[in-house]
């Protein structure tokens, strides 16, 4: 069995492949690095493999805290993991949309390798701290942003790019008396608005796939496509695409 | 300890430490200091004056007072000059020369007479329709001006004589240090990306006839040496500067090795040789007329582009990092039209912005990281 470990900012995942490189296991942990979420998520994903640590023939660690996880063989970075479980995944994407907990990151295929990227500075705009503090003012659980936005009967720009004045923006609003439904739709826009500059930078492909937890938002990567102007779909188990890439980065490794 | 690596240790210690190197180095002199901003001053006419010049590249310092003249989008270089400046680091310095090629040295020309008045400053002014016949003119007299401004400040006399002898000092340091960045790029272990940083920005802070005995012992030295494979991928480096320095040790950590630059801090200081005929004060105007590929620099078809892809071509590097400092606008405008040109080649780009200040590089290793991966 190989394992990959993709330890982000807000929460750990880990996905076991086995000789042919078929997913065993995937688990997710809401604890990111500095946390025990990878040693919680990587037992989990062990017993649901029925296996043990000691079953596993090669750990790749990816993410933030790749490089303090000490159980891993290696350390790759989630950008090739993310290139590799989506090649894996969906074999004719060409253009990756990857945003996590932190950072929002544009990733380029070609033949399945990763041909140029792109990362957003060090700033929350574009990325889902920022979903995080737009649920928060709309007391709403990040999970129910997607449907809440669906809800939407109009469309509200916040023009702030900065996560601390959007806030404020959205509070006053929510003050004017906005809908919630319009402001976690305007949220999202904003996302799509900020990401779709970075696709400009790097350029888009002819398949355009989302990864990472935000992708888990419909109306998000509705946003995105709309915004786009392309089609945008997002990758099955969206959140554990980095760690499937790690675990068959692994079972490559091994087999060198 | 072999004499490389003795020397290599001697001038990374001094570019980890200027405000010591250049107190040591006006202790061994004899010779007082003269500060000069980026991007380009007539260090020659300091030089003659009897004077040291020494670079003013900034340094990580937190703001506090600086705040008052520099808003946050400011160049974080500047602003740690002017943080210095105000905390009083620079009272020994008997002047400074500051050029106006940007936005933020332009209003720093200024604002540096109240912010700083304890140390005198003197502006310069580049042409920079620098094709029109009038250029070398305006620009000697420019040069002569900054001479009477120093004379003034200094109370010492500058003779052509000596601006001559100072001259032909700084044509042979420029000389050596290409090629220093030749020979070096044939030894990408022992001179890797850190060390080739540090060994050229030691001069700023060394008398420049001491400074380039030095690197001509490592060049030397080098030669002596049977030639190294670099251990992962070549790079050319482009930009203001090759710092903060902990982005350099990640580039060693991941096997990146620059062979070829094109940053304002290192090559755009002696790429561009003096031309062999003329006065003095024509053979130094000649050197700034003469500039290619530099952003602070206008250009009536910018060359920067086709210039990277030959240091490229030339080196075997296999891409180009772009150290865009933040939020320098002249260096942001000139990153589209050459990105658009090193892209048609197939030419990969690494980008990376950053700051004096950053505290955090986990982000940038990523980057580093994935760009070394993807090749």
């Amino acid at each position: 069995m190989f394992l990959g470990i993709d330890i982000g900012s807000s929460s750990s995942k880990v996905a076991i492949v086995d000789e042919n490189k078929n997913v065993v296991a995937a688990k997710v942990v809401n604890m990111g690095t500095g946390t025990n979420g990878a040693d919680v998520a990587m037992q989990a994903a062990l017993d649901e493999a029925g296996i043990t640590l000691e079953d596993v023939k090669y750990i790749v660690a990816t993410g933030y805290g790749r490089l303090k996880f000490d159980k891993a063989d290696v350390q790759i970075t989630e950008i090739s993991c993310h290139a590799k479980g989506v090649q894996t995944l969906v074999p004719d994407a060409d253009t990756i949309i990857d945003i996590g907990g932190q950072d929002a990151k544009v990733i380029r295929l070609a033949g399945g390798q990763v041909e140029n990227f792109i990362m957003n500075e060090k700033c929350a705009a574009g990325t889902g701290r920022f979903l995080e503090v737009m649920s928060r003012v709309l007391n709403t659980d990040l999970k129910d942003l997607s449907a809440l936005a669906d809800q939407s009967t109009k469309a509200l720009a916040i023009s702030s790019v900065c996560t601390v004045f959007a806030e404020s923006e959205v509070i006053s609003s929510l003050a004017a008396g906005e809908a919630l439904a319009d402001v976690a739709r305007g949220a999202n826009f904003a996302i799509a608005k900020r990401v779709a500059g970075m696709c400009k930078r790097v350029g888009t492909g002819k398949k355009i796939v989302m990864t990472g937890g935000v992708a888990l938002n419909d109306n998000m990567v509705r946003s995105m496509a709309a915004e786009l102007g392309q089609e945008v779909t997002a990758v099955p188990h969206c959140q554990v695409v980095g760690a499937i890439g790690a675990a068959i980065f692994a079972h490559e490794k091994y087999h060198k | 300890m072999s004499i490389i690596t003795k020397k290599i240790t001697k001038l990374e210690n001094i570019a980890l430490n200027p405000a010591k190197a250049v107190a040591e180095s006006c202790k061994e002199t004899g010779k007082e200091a003269v500060g000069c901003f980026p991007i380009y001053t007539p260090e020659e006419i300091v030089y003659a004056g009897g004077f040291l010049p020494v670079g003013m590249w900034g340094g990580k310092k937190e703001f506090k007072e600086s705040e008052a003249y520099l808003q946050g989008f400011c160049c974080s270089i500047i602003k740690t000059n002017v943080e210095l400046g105000i905390r009083g680091a620079y009272n020994h310095l008997k002047a400074v020369i500051i050029p106006a090629l940007c936005d933020t040295l332009k209003c720093i020309v200024e604002n540096w007479k109240i912010a700083v008045p304890q140390v005198p400053s003197v502006a310069i002014v580049y042409p920079q329709n620098r094709w029109a016949a009038g250029s070398q003119e305006y620009l000697i007299a420019e040069y002569k001006r900054v001479r009477s401004e120093l004379e003034k400040i200094t109370g010492v006399l500058i003779t052509e004589t000596a601006i001559e002898q100072a001259y032909e000092l700084y044509e042979e340091y420029r000389a050596v240090m290409r090629e220093f960045t030749e020979v070096a790029a044939k030894y990408p272990q022992t001179i890797d990306a850190k060390k080739r940083h540090l060994i050229i920005k030691a001069g700023y802070y060394m008398d420049k006839a001491v400074y380039k005995e030095d690197v001509k012992c490592i060049i030397e030295e080098l030669k002596k040496m049977p030639e190294e494979k670099a251990k992962g991928v070549k790079v050319v480096a482009t930009g203001l500067i090759g710092e903060p320095i902990e982005v350099l040790d990640i580039f060693v950590e991941n096997g990146i090795t620059v062979v070829a630059d094109d940053l304002a801090q290192e090559s755009r200081q002696f790429r561009t040789v003096g031309r062999p005929e003329g006065t003095i004060w024509e053979k130094m105007a000649g050197r700034i007329l003469d500039q290619r590929g530099c952003t602070f620099l206008a250009e009536q078809k910018k060359s920067r582009g086709d210039m990277l892809i030959n240091m490229v071509k030339n080196t075997g590097a296999e891409a180009v990092v772009v150290m865009m400092m933040k939020f320098c606008d002249p260096e942001e405008f000139d990153y589209p039209v050459y990105k658009a040109q090193l892209e048609k080649e197939g030419i990969p780009i690494l980008y990376l912005e950053v700051d004096q200040q950053m505290e955090s590089f986990e982000q940038l290793r990523t980057r580093i990281q994935s760009f070394a991966e993807m090749l």
